[in-house]
């Protein structure tokens, strides 16, 4: 699957999980730009995103993402 | 050196003109002098232990070198986690040596059996919690490939011993170190925008933290004596001297910052217009609780993440406890970081510890009665944790709070807004909360001074100042020197 089919399902799964339909998501999006995603939430949104995709993330791999584009990257690696 | 002190002032005055004009845009040579202006500083301070702090601030410089030649991830994932057992182990040494010794002793005692054990004559480093957060967290983000080791001894060393928050935080992270590579061009606004957080951050200090400290002293000295009103009366006042000291320091720390050209991290966003607990720690000193959720409840939360609410419960409940005793070795502030921690537990069950609220004012540009009731519940909330905060030992706290857990203590209560000792504190304390409220959106209360005509700018500062020299307390220095 291409990034940007991905990041539109990701898309898609913050605005499920943070409850916001105006969420927009840029690879270089990070927590600062989207209201709502905090460290509380972030670990919310994780487990939907290894829900929805049926994988499972390691710990080192969530802890060193920047932004969402790293997220992507790190999924598309995975669906390979 | 006290930010609050004259041989501060003196000091200042001498690093700022040598910075902007000896050493103008001259990056390397800003560092360099930033460094020595620190390190005479802390060495003021305390010359004893300033070899330590050079020799650790060494130390983590090459364990960053280190990480960086080294060939394999895995190698360099060993030798970050080499730093944190240093970090850990100084601030283990230094800081909970004695408690442990202290606590196994009494332990064993309990099981029947004797000890002649002897604690140490340890002295605390200053600022050593503060220092060692940031030199694991330097470790910590190279590790996670956040950013790159330095090479710049110079400037490592002037990131560790940046002297504005060198005591007392705001602790900043290695990012920070961007801002000693770029070259700093003197910027009036940004200056006189230190300037007047400064005035700010040593206003609350004197005017209110200052004022506090006489009335809630003598309280504390003679619990057993004291009425349930008094005892409340000196719990209330201690969570605004708490809140007006510490965020006080922080406005003079960052205020010091900008008139040398740097931004340092955000500490507290009026935290008393948090409507519940989760909300308060997102707004009462932040560099730490950001620190902690970055490097402990992130990666508690991430392994627990297959259990639901349960593992979030938990990986807030540890982290809130290491809030706690990160204050120094005491039950009370194990207790104190219990008590909040469970106090999430509903805030986590009924999922509303994640929203952000949004504050809006409702009519004459007041809270809303709904957030109102949340503020003033979340105030007393955190009043009781102060008051495990502040007292010698867990039976002094209960000792406390039972004394004030009866109906005696409201009926007393409403007189003290009359006495003289508490008329004036009460109605600053009033002004200081409509200011805030007022320009909650805006760093500073002072903010908007900017855009004042300057005669009446002038004015306000020069009262100010007046009244600050005349009120004045060189005897009193900050609550967080002790942490």
């Amino acid at each position: 699957m291409q990034n940007e089919a991905l990041l539109e399902q990701v898309q898609e799964i913050f605005r499920d999980v943070l409850d916001d339909e105006e969420i927009v998501l840029q690879e270089t999006s990070t927590a600062e730009d989207v209201e709502g995603w905090d460290s509380l939430t972030h670990i919310q949104l994780i487990v939907a995103i290894e829900k929805h995709f049926k994988i499972k993330f390691t710990s080192k791999e969530i802890l060193s993402w920047k932004n969402v584009g790293e997220l992507v990257d790190c999924l598309a690696a995975k669906l390979a | 050196m006290s930010f609050n002190s004259l041989p501060f002032l003196l000091f200042f005055v001498a690093v700022f003109t040598l910075y902007w004009f000896a050493f103008r845009e001259k990056t390397k040579a800003q560092n360099a002098f930033l460094l020595i202006a620190s390190w005479f500083f802390y060495g003021y301070a305390s010359l004893k232990m300033l070899p330590l702090l050079i020799g650790a601030t060494a130390v983590f410089y090459g364990l960053g070198i280190w990480m960086k030649h080294c060939r394999s991830e895995k190698g360099a994932s060993w030798i970050g986690t080499l730093g944190v057992v240093l970090g850990v182990g100084l601030l283990l040494a230094f800081k909970y040596l004695n408690f442990f010794i202290e606590s196994f002793a009494a332990l064993f005692q309990a099981m029947g059996l004797q000890t002649n054990w002897h604690t140490f004559n340890i002295i605390l480093p200053l600022g050593l919690s503060f220092i060692t957060f940031k030199l694991i967290s330097y470790v910590l983000e190279i590790r996670r490939g956040k950013i790159e080791a330095e090479t710049d001894f110079v400037a490592f060393a002037a990131y560790i011993a940046f002297f504005p928050c060198l005591l007392s935080g705001p602790i900043d992270r290695p990012q920070f170190l961007g801002q000693l590579h770029k070259t700093r061009v003197f910027d009036y606004d940004t200056a006189a925008e230190g300037m007047r957080q400064f005035l700010w951050g040593l206003a609350k200090k004197v005017l209110i933290a200052d004022r506090c400290v006489y009335v809630i002293d003598p309280v504390w000295e003679n619990i057993g004596e004291a009425s349930g009103s008094s005892l409340l009366m000196a719990a209330l006042l201690y969570t605004f001297q708490m809140y007006t000291d510490f965020s006080g320091y922080s406005d003079m720390a960052i205020g010091t910052g900008k008139l040398l050209g740097f931004r340092i991290a955000k500490n507290f966003n009026y935290p008393f217009f948090a409507t519940n607990v989760a909300e308060y720690w997102r707004r009462w000193h932040m560099s730490l609780t950001s620190w902690l959720t970055d490097y402990v409840f992130m990666p508690l939360n991430v392994r627990f993440r297959d259990w639901g609410k349960f593992g979030m419960i938990l990986a807030i409940v540890i982290n809130m406890v290491l809030v706690g005793l990160w204050h120094g070795a005491n039950w009370t502030f194990g207790a104190f970081g219990l008590y909040h921690g469970l106090l999430f537990i509903p805030l986590i069950l009924s999922g509303a510890f994640a929203k952000k609220h949004k504050l809006k004012a409702g009519r004459l540009g007041l809270p809303k009665l709904s957030d109102l009731g949340g503020m003033v519940l979340t105030f007393l909330l955190v009043t009781v944790g102060l008051v495990i905060f502040r007292a010698d030992s867990v039976g002094q706290a209960w000792q406390f709070l039972s004394g004030m857990a009866h109906l005696e203590t409201l009926k007393g209560f409403y007189l003290f807004f009359l006495h003289p000792d508490f008329r004036t504190k009460t109605v600053l304390i009033i002004v200081l909360m409509v200011l805030e409220w007022r320009n909650r959106t805006v760093e500073f209360p002072l903010v908007p001074l900017k855009a004042y005509h300057w005669a009446v700018r002038y004015a306000i500062y020069l009262a100010l100042v007046c009244l600050l020299v005349m009120l004045w307390d060189k005897n009193l220095t900050f609550l967080y020197i002790d942490f």
